[in-house]
């Protein structure tokens, strides 16, 4: 992963990355929902169901909007996840990476959650309120030991940079990923990854049977189908960043690819077979197991031990 | 009708395509006949096989179910939600309470037909129909979809006068947040003369 990428083909990746990120990740979509309906003993939907989701709510005859910031709202969720993506890097595309650390790319991310709160606190809707209350709560629940993971692995590498770390990972194989040097930090961090990605048991912010979708209750047409591009393509933010820190990045897409469906399909079995806890409980939990676990990480790092 | 289905451009066509695939569904269940819902949405009958899922919120979702009687208070409720459901929505009315009152014909508490107060796209017959009829009848609501023909939500705005008369026939007048008249203007259609 060392080409820097300069002139057309930079204004190239650009434009095209933000597409192709959102292919793999209507892929990811659509195969979560096959995957669940399979251990359902479902049939299941399309391969990519997302695409006919997205299709389908963009093509809405009404779309009703509840002022300005219910606009704005969806501009930050889908630019903001856009900007995060920028700075994460992925084979071929390093550009923005050389530039911003993991400090940037842990501030970006929190922009598409403001953006929801913003949006639907102007919707007025008490669903909607709660579930903003909720994603929230989550955020404290989970940003802890994921911060403190990438925290440790700072420490033990002696940067902060996502790049850098991708290159020390890849300079001696399997035996230099961050899950195999520090599993501790690894663990934690793929549970904090359950929570980042809201499945199961952390799925409190949608939570549909309690709460009616949350956030996405007073949004329709193609307020929600920006909704769901911006889900669908964080789903290849949140796991390519995991894959960046602990599985070694990737030296080609196929490898990135490969990796993203392997955790992917880690994830959806956990969220198979969990139901939801509730919010209180799934931020003690996240607040019990993975902050305790990093927390060790991160003491042996600082006695050598790690 | 006939000149709008031949003006469909060939992109309209492939999006349309696109979209029949993916459809949600606010079911309204006070009456009866929910119970045949589960088996069809689980393992048995997986009605997620042609993208149908089950939504939680007017807002998300295309096709409004209502399934068995409705009292006419509930109609009441089931009026709101209607006009609070985005375009292209579809009512599809479940039992034969929806289409002509069944075993509640003699009741003064439910309404008997339900195309009088909504522009229902599809009836599913039966008392009750089972899974196998509600999946066909899904799968012909898409066949429609595809064919450009589920149009019957242009009804409403094009004779609302017609829908809120009978409306307001069975529980006087009625205050909606919905502007529905504004609304025909946004659509361009031209109001049915009666």
């Amino acid at each position: 992963m060392n080409s820097v990428n300069t002139g057309i083909q930079l204004v190239v990746w650009i434009i095209a990355y933000p597409f192709i990120a959102f292919t793999v990740g209507v892929f990811m979509g659509g195969y979560g929902r096959k995957f669940t309906a399979r251990l359902q003993r479902r049939v299941g939907p399309s391969w990519v169901q997302p695409f006919f989701d997205v299709i389908k709510l963009m093509r809405k005859r009404t779309n009703i909007s509840h002022g300005y910031m219910h606009d704005v709202a969806m501009m930050m969720l889908v630019g903001g996840t856009i900007m995060t993506l920028y700075f994460i890097p992925v084979p071929g595309f390093t550009y923005f990476a050389q530039y911003g650390d993991f400090l940037v790319i842990a501030y970006l991310i929190l922009v598409p959650s403001l953006g929801m709160a913003l949006g639907v606190g102007e919707t007025a809707n008490p669903n909607g309120s709660i579930g903003i209350a909720r994603a929230l709560q989550m955020l404290a629940g989970y940003e802890v030991p994921f911060v403190l993971t990438f925290i440790g692995m700072a420490m033990l590498n002696g940067t902060t940079s996502m790049l850098d770390l991708v290159r020390i990972q890849q300079s001696g194989g399997m035996a230099t990923w961050g899950i195999v040097t520090n599993p501790l930090l690894g663990i934690a961090a793929v549970m904090a990854l359950q929570g980042m990605m809201n499945e199961k048991p952390f799925e409190v912010i949608v939570a549909p049977h309690e709460i009616a979708t949350g956030p996405m209750t007073e949004m329709g047409g193609k307020y929600l189908g920006m909704m769901f591009i911006q889900h669908l393509i964080n789903l290849f933010v949140e796991t390519t960043i995991y894959i960046n820190l602990f599985l070694g990045g990737a030296q080609n897409w196929v490898e990135l690819i490969v990796k993203q469906f392997i955790l992917f399909t880690l994830i959806l079995s956990v969220n198979g077979v969990f139901g939801r806890f509730r919010t209180d409980d799934a931020v003690r939990f996240m607040w019990k197991v993975p902050l305790p676990l990093a927390a060790l990480g991160v003491v042996g790092i600082m006695l050598g031990i790690g | 009708m006939e000149k709008r289905l031949t003006q469909r451009s060939a992109w309209d066509k492939v999006l349309t395509n696109l979209q029949k695939r993916s459809l949600w569904m606010l079911h309204y269940c006070t009456g009866c006949g929910a119970v045949e819902l589960p088996p069809t949405m689980t393992a048995r009958f997986d009605m997620e096989r042609f993208g149908i899922m089950p939504m939680v919120t007017p807002r998300q979702a295309d096709i409004l179910l209502i399934t068995g009687y409705l009292s006419v208070k509930t109609l009441k409720r089931v009026v709101l939600i209607y006009e609070q459901m985005q375009a292209p929505k579809y009512v599809v009315g479940f039992g034969s309470c929806t289409i002509n009152g069944g075993m509640y014909w003699n009741s003064y508490a439910t309404m008997k037909s339900l195309d009088q107060y909504l522009p229902v796209e599809m009836y599913l017959a039966g008392c009750m129909p089972r899974p196998e009829a509600i999946i066909s009848g899904f799968t012909g609501l898409i066949e429609r979809i595809d064919r450009g023909e589920a149009n019957t939500w242009e009804d409403y705005y094009k004779n609302y006068e017609f829908y809120r008369k009978n409306q307001e026939h069975l529980f006087g007048s009625i205050e909606t947040n919905v502007d529905v008249v504004g609304d025909r203007q946004y659509y361009k259609f031209t109001e049915v003369q009666q």
